[in-house]
Formats: C-alpha cells, structure tokens, sequence
C-alpha cells in the first residue's frame, strides 16, 4: 500500500477522536471507559517496545540498551539522555561481541 | 519533544519513507507516539502489505483515541465555537492539553482559544521543523540500518513508558501487554498484536481500577 495513502489512512482516524472530544463537553464517560483510555497509552507503548527487544534477532544487546537506557530515564527524567544513554550501551555491548 | 521527532525522521527515512512522506506525516497525522509506531513498522520490509497497513492505521486509532479525554476535558473549562473547534482539533497533543491546562489559567489573558491555539501552533512549528531536520539527517546517513538504529526504535518508547509507570496497576498493565504482545507474536501479525495487547492490558487495567473503587464504595 503506497505511503501516502497510509499517512492518509492514519489522519482519517486521528482527526475525528480530538473533534469528538472537544465537541462532547457535556457527556459524562462511565468511569470503566475513562480508565481504559487512561490505561491505552501504558499498554499500547509496552506492546511496541517487549516485542522489539525480545524478539529482535540481535535481543541480548537491545536487552542491554533497554536497561540502560530505561534506568537512566528513570533516574533522570531526560528522554534525549536516555535514547543516546541506550545507544552508547548498545554500541558498548556490540563492541563487546554480545 | 525535538529529540523523539529527529527519531522518528530518522527511523521513518530507514524505513524507506522519502523526506516528503516523513514531513507530510508529521504535517498531518502530528500525532508523535503513532507517527513513530508507523515509521517502525516500515522498517526493513518497505511499504507495507495491506494487512500491515491496516495494522498500522488500527494501531493509530488506538493509540489517538486518548484524544477523545483531552477534548472533553478542555471543551469543560472552555467551549468553543464550530469553526475554532475544528481548527484547534487538528493541532491538539498531549503537550498542548498539558501546556494549556496548567499555565493558561495562570496567564493575564486567562484560558483561552487565543492561548490553546497558541500553544498548539509552537508545539506544530517545533515538531514539524525537528522532522525536517531528522528526514534531512537521515537521508545523509549512508547505511542507518548498519550503525543500528533500529534500536532507537523500543528506546525511545520506553521514554514515553517509564513516565506512566506511576503505580503497581501500571507496572502490571505494562508487563501483561508487553509480554502479551511478545508471545502472541510469535503466532499473529504485528498490528494485530499490538491492538490486541493495546485493548486488552487497558482493560485490566480499567477493570482493576474501577473494581477497586467500587469495592471502596
């Protein structure tokens, strides 16, 4: 399927969800559904990144990157200094001949 | 915000996605988290199938459906009008929402339109300049697979986890999609997976909140 029909595809469905909220000011969602959607980010966002480690041909050095690099946005809060914290411990480790 | 968007460029040109298709992705959708969870999906094979695509766009609903809660808390404190509504609606993000609950009330003009779009226009500009200069980065560097950048990839949403990680619900709700979606992996197609682990770990976690409230009742 070409990109641009893609890219398309995804705005057709990203669009609607932030009209319908900032229309629906009145309407009280049950609480199981406010939940859910609060929950969608923490479970959407751990579904991308186990299988990306665990299942990458190259998985024990991703497994060092994701600790390290997990730990230190942990500690730090600082997202720049975790992604390039993880990609020196991935080089360190692929240097190692992990 | 800028180095998740340099990534996103970055991954999205590894991909095989030319600088226009990064940028007008950006332009458009400007929804951060999918943006990067599609441009992941292009990497190695290409273009999608149509399977693969549908996947993707799935997984973009999932993960945008969140709009829904900004929307409705802010058209609380501040309803607009049909034509700024449809305006603000397109540049609506969780920064925005968050820039816009927590210092709008605080500024001399108050919560206001003029404040939302504001805010949501400097966040558009800043993410939308940071893909141009990642596509650009990107389409310099000559083998970005070999230097490994794949890994940018679950790095950079491990950034955008660890934040929500707030309590033991969230904790179990991680470590449930997670492995969920890496076991049922191995037997289904990835953007069916990640729908599925996605709609499942939220409702154990809805279902664990609420039952909890309930019982509290």
């Amino acid at each position: 399927m070409s990109g641009w029909l893609v890219i398309g595809l995804m705005w057709a469905v990203t669009y609607p969800a932030r009209l319908l909220g900032l229309s629906l000011g009145r309407l009280n969602l049950p609480p199981f559904w406010l939940a859910f959607l609060r929950f969608v980010p923490v479970s959407v966002f751990a579904a991308l990144v186990v299988p990306d480690v665990l299942g990458s041909p190259e998985w024990p050095r991703r497994i060092v990157a994701a600790l390290s690099g997990g730990l230190l946005m942990w500690r730090s809060r600082n997202l720049a200094l975790g992604i390039l914290g993880g990609f020196a411990a991935y080089w360190a480790a692929r240097l190692a001949g992990l | 915000m800028v180095p998740f968007a340099v990534a996103y460029a970055v991954t999205a040109r590894a991909g095989g996605l030319s600088v226009w298709e990064t940028q007008l992705m950006s332009a458009t959708v400007f929804a951060g988290a999918s943006q990067f969870a599609a441009a992941g999906q292009f990497v190695g094979g290409g273009l999608p199938t149509v399977a693969g695509a549908l996947g993707l766009v799935a997984t973009t609903f999932l993960l945008n459906a969140r709009h829904v809660l900004y929307g409705l808390s802010l058209s609380r404190s501040l309803p607009l009008p049909w034509g700024q509504r449809l305006v603000a609606a397109q540049f609506l993000t969780d920064e925005a929402y968050g820039v816009t609950v927590v210092a709008g009330p605080r500024d001399p003009g108050g919560l206001s339109a003029a404040f939302l779009l504001g805010a949501e226009l400097s966040l558009y500009a800043v993410w939308n300049v940071s893909t141009l200069l990642g596509a650009l980065a990107g389409a310099a560097l000559p083998e970005p697979q070999a230097l490994g950048v794949g890994v940018i990839f679950p790095l950079a949403f491990l950034g955008l986890l660890v934040p929500l990680l707030v309590d033991r619900v969230t904790l179990l709700v991680a470590v449930v999609s997670g492995v969920g979606a890496w076991l049922l992996g191995r037997a289904l197609p990835g953007g069916l997976v990640i729908g599925l682990a996605g709609v499942g770990g939220a409702a154990l976690g809805a279902w664990i909140t609420t039952r909890r409230a309930r019982s509290r009742a």
